[in-house]
């Protein structure tokens, strides 16, 4: 098992360093991208609240950037990994795809960090404002431990998937781009009955909490979120580990339908 | 082969991909509701139309210049991609080597093939917006503002060809494409101010921005989203900036595209 773990890290480090290019390239035009959007909305921010709207934004789009690359980065590589013919491969060898796929958090953990991290100083140095001062730190990681596993377990429900039927690419991009509009609203603007309902949309208590560690957010529902977060994180890992058994097992009796994301 | 069978290849290629590829068709017209939804929601949601108007310097519609902005937005960016991308894509699949011994150029069977899709696409995206348009500027308001975005896609897209083929040209003779035009998209949408005017840049990246079409194309858009009727006298100068461009760059990508061409035949590139 520990020689199987220990070629997936290698396979995926050595990946990650020869194409260090495309490495930059993708933080950089991350990084691009985000400020193109991000100099739009400050139009509309008056000066005297410029710092608070760049914290929310920034904070919120970093939460994004962690379900954005585990998504495209773990589920989108599943068509490479099928046109290749890796996944007859592995179980001409006994291992489960899957552990390979699975070994893809690497990659998506070092370019999510690294886009937060160099966005950070980026937008701190463009517009002149602190942005990457945290409040709470223990909370601040336990809410994108939250984070990783709820995208984890979402890209690989839809690899799976993509082993069985055709899937559309629009659920690597389309909902990772509406998810922005959902995750940037204040707690604080609802009405208090729907304040529990919206917490409990996949990956927005974990945001919340994000937000709460940076003082951006009240934390009276504090607990609540933390609460949704350990359960939706099971069930969500519950139900890609079911999709993984139920795919491999298909497949083992039928062939992999090559068909992936398009 | 004539011109004509170079048009006609372009619009059934998007006909039948448009029959094959739903979900693609879908996404298309969704992408600028999310990206027009998602910029007025938080700039609404942090501001306010008042501090906009005062920032940008003008009495704007903020819908109907984020719509004009956002129109121009994924017209210059699907022909940088589209053209420019063309290569690489041409060369992934190993069609590129019978582009390069078609009749044509290679600069002219890029570009023609790619018209009919940035008319057919631009103007699917345009006519998506004409309700809200409507909703915002009235009837007759709402027809004008259209003619004068349909106009800005139109002229812009001269200049855009030629400068995208540049770009093609470039990606003949150079490695590691993707991770070029990655970032470069971006950066030419930043400098034309797609969605912060350009004039409000300090001065060299004003510098920077005045040589590109885009940034005229998205001013020329963004006139309609001006309360009252669009200034004339501007509109005509925008559009005399964009036909000026139009030759200078084309004539440009005319003598690149052949050299690149050349050199990526000598060496072997493709």
């Amino acid at each position: 098992m520990w020689v199987k773990v220990k070629a997936i890290i290698w396979l995926h480090t050595l990946r990650l360093w020869r194409y260090g290019m495309s490495f930059i390239n993708m933080i950089l035009s991350q990084v691009l991208w985000i400020l193109l959007f991000i100099m739009g909305v400050l139009l509309f921010v008056p000066p005297e609240h410029l710092t608070i709207a760049l914290r929310m934004a920034y904070w919120t789009i970093a939460a994004w950037s962690v379900i954005s690359s585990f998504s495209s980065l773990v589920g989108g590589w599943t068509s490479f990994f099928i046109l290749m013919g890796m996944v007859e491969e592995h179980l001409l060898r006994n291992t489960s795809p899957f552990t390979t796929i699975i070994g893809r958090v690497l990659t998506g953990t070092t370019v999510s960090f690294a886009i937060i991290i160099a966005m950070g100083y980026a937008f701190s140095w463009i517009f002149g404002r602190v942005l990457m001062t945290v409040e709470k730190p223990a909370l601040m990681l336990s809410a994108f431990t939250f984070l990783i596993v709820e995208s984890l377990s979402y890209a690989l429900s839809i690899s799976a998937t993509s082993m069985r039927t055709s899937i559309s690419e629009q659920f690597l991009e389309i909902l990772n781009f509406g998810i922005i509009g959902l995750l940037i609203v204040p707690i604080s603007a609802l009405p208090g009955y729907a304040r529990l309902v919206y917490l409990a949309i996949p990956y927005v208590a974990p945001t919340y909490m994000i937000k709460v560690a940076v003082g951006g957010e009240v934390p009276s529902l504090i607990w609540e979120a933390a609460l949704i977060s350990v359960v939706e994180s099971i069930i969500m890992a519950l139900i890609a580990l079911r999709l993984i058994r139920s795919v491999e097992d298909h497949v083992r009796r039928n062939g992999v339908r090559a068909v992936g994301f398009w | 082969m004539g011109l004509w069978t170079l048009l006609k290849s372009g619009l059934v290629l998007d006909i039948y991909f448009f029959k094959n590829n739903r979900a693609q068709l879908v996404s298309m017209f969704a992408w600028p509701y999310i990206l027009l939804a998602l910029m007025l929601g938080m700039g609404f949601l942090f501001g306010s139309a008042e501090t906009f108007k005062s920032n940008v310097g003008v009495e704007a519609d903020p819908v109907v210049f984020f719509i004009a902005s956002t129109l121009v937005a994924m017209a210059s960016m699907s022909v940088m991609w589209e053209v420019g991308g063309t290569v690489l894509y041409h060369r992934w699949i190993g069609t590129l080597p019978y582009v390069l011994i078609a009749p044509y150029r290679t600069s002219i069977t890029l570009v023609m093939s790619y018209v009919p899709r940035y008319l057919l696409w631009s103007f699917m995206q345009l006519a998506e917006f004409i309700p809200v348009l409507v909703w915002r500027e009235g009837l007759v308001g709402g027809l004008t503002d259209t003619l004068v975005m349909g106009l800005a896609i139109v002229v812009g897209m001269l200049p855009l060809l030629g400068f995208a083929a540049i770009f093609s040209a470039l990606l003949l003779t150079i490695k590691e494409e993707t991770n070029i035009l990655g970032w470069l998209n971006p950066i030419i949408l930043i400098l034309s101010g797609a969605f912060y005017p350009a004039y409000l840049f300090p001065a060299w990246a004003r510098l920077l921005s005045m040589l590109l079409p885009t940034t005229y194309t998205f001013e020329l858009a963004r006139l309609s989203s001006l309360l009252g009727a669009p200034k004339l006298a501007e509109m005509t100068f925008l559009i005399a900036v964009l036909f000026g461009m139009s030759f200078l760059y084309n004539a440009l990508s005319f003598t690149l595209m052949g050299k690149a061409e050349s050199r990526a035949l000598r060496s072997g590139a493709v």
